[in-house]
């Protein structure tokens, strides 16, 4: 009885076991995630500004250079890349499942 | 200065390579020649220790099982077969019953030996007492079978993935923020400067023109 009890708040305390431990594991994952999707989504944002003022640099193309680099910018923000670096939510999230059921349940 | 940098960085090297080798999953080719349950009251080594089976309280005393094998060579190896659960190293174990089931299956003597591949995670140590974790069990054909370690393949791979684009994130970062900035901290610090001697000399001029050689 002493045990049951101190492990109970021990287990509540350290949320070492069960869903408490599964909360922790989801919550401070998705705060890790959401930090790399930050990361990503300003470097490919750098990569698509930096890949339009070259190609505005080389000539081509008329009117202002910001004006260029913004509508680039604008179409970029629909994109398929843009959206593909969601895939840094989903891509953990279904492996986590995955290794879940192949180290346990088949 | 050289021997504090190299001390540092062989240190860190060290650390990282202990704790991978800790971690990432290894595969021995043994004989399992039983399985026990013991109540352990973990202490300073409760570090080394996965925590309580899932849905069970924490507690660091507790009744784990224990797989005792053989290596093919004679030597003795213990394996301890705990739930990691949702904690940490990531393997998402929870089913420590019926892998200590398995082992009683795979269960041989010497006269008839089953080989069986453990895969764990982990260390033996005898000095901290210390197992090394048993993730699962396979049977297999006998204790020369080649196994190809595919897991730490593309963990290690997908490591140095994420360290190259780390790098390529900062150069990117480097390049397109830090020096532009650098660049244009200078160009305002230049500007001060002339604007420092235009005023300096503004005043000399002045001086000169009140005091100075007519």
């Amino acid at each position: 009885m002493r045990i049951g009890g101190r492990g109970a708040t021990l287990g509540a305390e350290t949320g070492v076991c069960g869903m408490i431990a599964f909360f922790k594991l989801a919550l401070f994952g998705y705060i890790g995630l959401t930090v790399i999707y930050w990361l990503l989504s300003i470097y490919s944002r750098s990569l698509e500004r930096e890949r339009l003022e070259k190609e505005y640099d080389q000539g081509d193309i008329t009117g202002p250079r910001d004006a260029h680099v913004a509508r680039g910018m604008a179409e970029y923000e629909h994109s398929l890349r843009r959206r593909l670096i969601w895939l840094v939510f989903v891509i953990p999230t279904a492996v986590v499942i995955a290794l879940v059921w192949i180290l346990n349940f088949s | 200065m050289r021997y504090v940098k190299w001390t540092f960085f062989g240190t860190l090297a060290l650390l990282l390579f202990a704790f991978l080798h800790y971690t990432l999953p290894q595969t021995d080719i043994v004989r399992i020649v039983g399985t026990e349950n013991r109540r352990m009251d973990l202490g300073e080594n409760a570090w080394f220790w996965a925590s309580s089976d899932v849905g069970t309280a924490a507690s660091n005393s507790r009744d784990i099982f224990f797989i005792n094998a053989v290596y093919p060579n004679g030597k003795t190896m213990e394996y301890r077969n705990e739930d990691t659960g949702w904690g940490w190293p990531p393997y998402f174990k929870m089913d420590s019953s019926s892998t200590n089931t398995e082992a009683k299956e795979l269960q041989s003597t010497a006269a008839a030996p089953k080989w069986v591949a453990v895969t764990h995670y982990g260390w033996r140590n005898q000095l901290f007492t210390i197992f090394p974790n048993a993730i699962s069990l396979r049977q297999v054909e006998g204790p020369d079978v080649r196994i190809i370690p595919w897991v730490n393949i593309v963990i290690l791979s997908f490591l140095a993935f994420v360290l190259f684009m780390a790098w390529r994130i900062w150069a990117q970062f480097k390049e397109r923020m830090i020096e532009p900035a650098v660049i244009e901290a200078q160009e305002t610090l230049d500007d001060l400067d002339r604007r420092a001697d235009r005023a300096k000399a503004g005043i000399g001029g002045w001086f000169n023109r009140l005091f100075g050689r007519k």
